[in-house]
């Protein structure tokens, strides 16, 4: 990168906060999808929003591509550097700025962690609702950026459930209030929109978020069934029921293998366990926990175990948020898959992966959102063995397929990125890609915003920047979009 | 070459008072997006309609070469009961579809004033009820949406499983946008299920701090209800609750709600609960005066009701509803042009309230005050895709928000 940028950069956060050492460049290589990595020039680290407004402007003046980052625990690339271009890391900008207990919400800077928000309010309390597994580290302007999710997204929602109003700088620099602080703002839902763009409209500045008041009671259940089959089954009378817990979460026998090897939580043998729980006013959690029980030993569980008190439900949690990383007890290697089905397709799909883990050779654990059908296959691997981590990759593109063919989706919560884009095709038509690709160029129509991400790239050499024309050779049928 | 059924429009046909030139409609999603490619192509004004009980909200009309109807569009694509999600036609109505849903113990809770309102219209503006408090507005529930477009595409976004972040979300787009984006075609949203039980408290209260002290009692209370409201009618505040869960949680939830609040109140089950709550959703709207839609941070309640005395001081008697738990009201003014313009600026002005717009207005009101109130700072991004979606910007036209 030219020295004079550099400069700027340095005149705008100060000669401390710009990194150019490849050693320093180097955390920022990646998200937590380690095998996407990409050097960028240059990383600054600003300390306020009229930084940030400054460094989009310059970099908007220059051309250079820029890309958002909070602290880096995404799962699809997302925050993936491009080639010559700038990392805004936000990691600075970490203040909680107003606790406003009265009126149920908080404002802080992107950078503060998920929980972090939860701390603050608790006291008094109340929560902040979305609850990513990483949300001990995770940063809140990354959750916007990627609409995340959680154990208990069924009754509560997401992030854009959660989230009142944002500022954030545009790609063209204008630092801008999205949404508003109070109810029914006129117009189209731009703030809907921004959340879950996966940082390639805005960079967020500033984030308002709606926080609730614990509920009353809370009650959680760990089950053990022989089969998925008959846990499902579990799980679709519990909501036939009319009963929507707070959060239904199932893993299989590897999964509860491997987190018995990491965290101890001292699962009961099973094939498949079922965690379900419900909260709100304590009359309702006692009457509808009462069905809840009753549905799982009628569905075939052998064990049900009621946690009596806190520390035996994080226990049970523990468990279950610890099984991605606990993954590596068991596997050199392994690749999180994330895929959305409805609900009554969970049988099926599971059979499909079961089969296809047996056809790969390739142990797959299942740990999954059952009450909203969102998968997390684990897919065990050793990249010392020539060949399987392609095998891998291929093995987690073909349950992204059974998940689109079940009339499911590509990514419940971890976000297309870097990732996924090239699946996109799989599951929207050429004109709804190219309207996604439109209106991302109404906002940014120099592509410099977060570019290569969420839209699908034809792997054709000689592309010219511009709006989606199709490739000669693309054309001429030689070649496709992956 | 457009096939859908045209007719010229006549006064029964009037968007604010304006006669559109023709009626088309279409009774497909390829009819619907040539009719929009056409009238975009030949720069014809045109305004979306489904059951026509919004179309006066927006600043004054002035010609309309085209009303483009949903009316055929009618069709309850889906009920996916087992995953709790549905799927229908823009045309359907609201009614029509929560009878469809309730074969299954579903329904999508969504309040309306208005019984042909139909899913595109709900979603077009974003409109809701007392039940938001706890569901959240339409936005929140819409999962998946269809929409034709003026370069005559038919494109999607979302889908139909709950949770879902592949791509951009056109649906939240659509949310709000009063047609000035696409039309919608069909929409798909998660589902809930209809609760066993329900139950309302009622109570009046003469003093506004006094309300608002019983509304934080049970704002920072474990309560969970499913509407939180108060209406101001005659100078007499009424709280209203609305319970529903299990039978016996009901039952809870009510003795503690009653045991939080200073004042005596009525518990109303059954028929009588359904006219408290159709009450409370229809009396904005009863007669012709201007109704004032208007958000305050929640916890200022009690200024809000100093507020309302003011506003009563210039307009006499006014009706008023709001979603106490997030500060979300309507507000209906009977009185002269003058002085709902008065009343209009009184509230602009106020620093305990925001997000101003005049819905319902007289011609003349439209002409002495702007119904949707100053552009948001990131109004030129809004612009930058109407532009993209709508480069003829024949889409409501002039008439916003947008």
């Amino acid at each position: 990168m030219d020295e004079r940028l550099v400069e700027e950069f340095r005149r705008i956060s100060g000669p401390e906060n710009v990194l150019r050492e490849p050693i320093k460049l180097m955390t920022y290589e990646c998200d937590a999808l380690p095998h996407l990595r990409q050097m960028p020039a240059l990383v600054v680290l600003p300390g306020s929003a009229a930084e940030v407004q400054a460094i989009v402007r310059l970099c908007a003046k220059e051309g250079v591509p820029f890309v958002a980052r909070g602290h880096g625990t995404g799962l699809s690339g997302g925050a993936l550097p491009v080639p010559g271009g700038v990392v805004i890391g936000l990691a600075r900008l970490n203040r909680v700025l107003d606790v406003d207990i009265p009126n149920r919400r908080v404002t802080v800077e992107p950078g503060v962690t998920n929980l972090e928000i939860t701390k603050q309010v608790a006291p008094y309390g109340y929560y902040y609702a979305p609850d990513p597994s990483s949300q001990q580290v995770c940063s809140i302007g990354g959750n916007v950026a990627e609409n995340s999710g959680g154990a208990h997204c069924l009754k509560y929602g997401f992030t854009v459930h959660h989230i009142l109003a944002v500022e954030a700088v545009l790609p063209n620099g204008d630092l801008v209030q999205i949404g508003s602080p109070l109810p029914d703002a006129p117009g189209p839902d731009l703030l809907g929109l921004i959340v879950g763009s996966e940082g390639t409209l805005a960079v967020v500045t500033k984030v308002i978020v709606r926080i609730l008041r614990k509920p009353e009671s809370v009650q959680t259940l760990l089950a053990a069934f022989n089969s998925i089959r008959e846990a499902g089954a579990a799980v679709s009378d519990i909501i036939g029921a009319g009963i929507i817990p707070a959060a239904v979460e199932m893993m299989d026998a590897v999964a509860i293998r491997a987190a018995e090897a990491a965290v101890h939580p001292n699962f009961p043998p099973a094939d498949t366990i079922l965690i379900v729980e419900l909260d709100g006013p304590s009359s309702e959690v006692r009457e509808l926990f009462a069905v809840v029980e009753d549905t799982c030993r009628r569905a075939g569980a052998t064990t049900v175990e009621v946690a009596p008190d806190d520390t035996q439900r994080a226990r049970i949690w523990k468990g279950r948020k610890a099984a991605f990383a606990a993954m590596g007890r068991v596997s050199p290697n392994y690749y999180v898959q994330d895929g959305v089905v409805p609900r009554t397709k969970l049988p099926e799909v599971l059979g499909r992966i079961a089969a296809l883990s047996q056809r790969s050779g390739l142990p797959i654990g299942n740990v999954f959102h059952a009450g909203d059908g969102n998968l997390h296959p684990l897919i065990c691997y050793d990249e010392r063995i020539p060949g399987q981590a392609t095998l891998a990759e291929e093995v987690a593109g073909e349950i992204l397929t059974y998940c689109v063919e079940a009339g499911g989706s590509i990514t419940g919560e971890h976000g297309v990125g870097a990732d996924k884009k090239d699946y996109m095709p799989r599951m929207f038509s050429d004109d709804d890609l190219d309207v996604m690709q439109r209106l991302r160029d109404a906002i940014d129509p120099r592509r410099l915003c977060n570019p290569g991400k969420v839209l699908p790239t034809p792997r054709l050499c000689g592309e010219v920047p511009g709006p989606y024309r199709q490739h000669p050779v693309e054309a001429a049928g030689l070649a496709d979009r992956f | 070459m457009i096939t859908a059924s045209i007719r010229p429009g006549s006064a029964g046909d009037a968007v604010d008072g304006v006669v559109p030139r023709q009626i088309v409609e279409p009774s497909d999603a390829n009819e619907l997006a040539s009719t929009l490619q056409a009238a975009s192509r030949d720069r014809q004004v045109s305004v979306l309609r489904g059951g026509g009980t919004k179309l006066g909200w927006g600043r004054p009309a002035a010609a309309i070469d085209l009303v483009v109807s949903t009316a055929k569009l009618n069709t309850l694509l889906v009920h996916r009961h087992g995953d709790m999600t549905a799927t229908a036609h823009a045309g359907v109505s609201l009614a029509q579809f929560n009878r469809e849903l309730a074969r299954h113990g579903q329904w999508l809770p969504i309040d309306s004033a208005f019984d042909a309102a139909t899913i595109g219209g709900i979603v077009a503006t974003n409109d809701s009820g007392p039940v938001r408090h706890r569901y959240g507005t339409p936005r929140d529930l819409l999962i998946g949406i269809t929409l034709a477009l003026t370069d005559g595409r038919i494109v999607k976004a979302g889908g139909h499983v709950v949770k879902n972040v592949a791509g951009y979300d056109l649906g939240k787009l659509a949310s709000g946008s009063f047609g000035t984006f696409a039309a919608i075609v069909d929409a798909t949203f998660k589902l809930l299920p209809i609760p066993q039980a329900s139950a309302t408290l009622d109570a009046s209260y003469d003093d506004g701090e006094v309300l608002a002290r019983d509304v934080m009692q049970v704002s920072t209370s474990q309560l969970e209800p499913m509407a939180f409201d108060v209406m101001l009618d005659g100078g007499q505040y009424r709280l209203r609750l609305l319970f529903a869960s299990s039978p016996e949680a009901v039952s809870a939830q009510i003795e503690s709600a009653q045991r939080l609040l200073s004042k005596p109140s009525t518990v109303v089950t059954g028929d009588p609960e359904m006219d408290v709550w159709t009450d409370q959703v229809r009396s904005p709207w009863v007669g012709t005066g201007a109704v004032i839609r208007f958000g305050w941070l929640p916890a200022k309640l009690a200024e809000i009701t100093t507020l309302m005395h003011d506003v009563q001081q210039i307009a006499g008697s006014i009706v008023m509803c709001g979603r106490v738990g997030m500060g979300a009201g309507l507000m209906r003014v009977d009185g002269d042009v003058r002085t709902q313009a008065a009343l209009v600026q009184r509230l602009r002005s106020s620093v305990w309230v925001g997000n101003v717009a005049v819905l319902r207005a007289s011609h003349d009101l439209k002409q002495h005050v702007d119904v949707w109130g100053p552009a948001s700072s990131a109004a030129d991004a809004v612009r930058a895709l109407k532009g993209m979606f709508d480069p003829a910007g024949i889409l409501n036209a002039g008439r916003g928000p947008i």
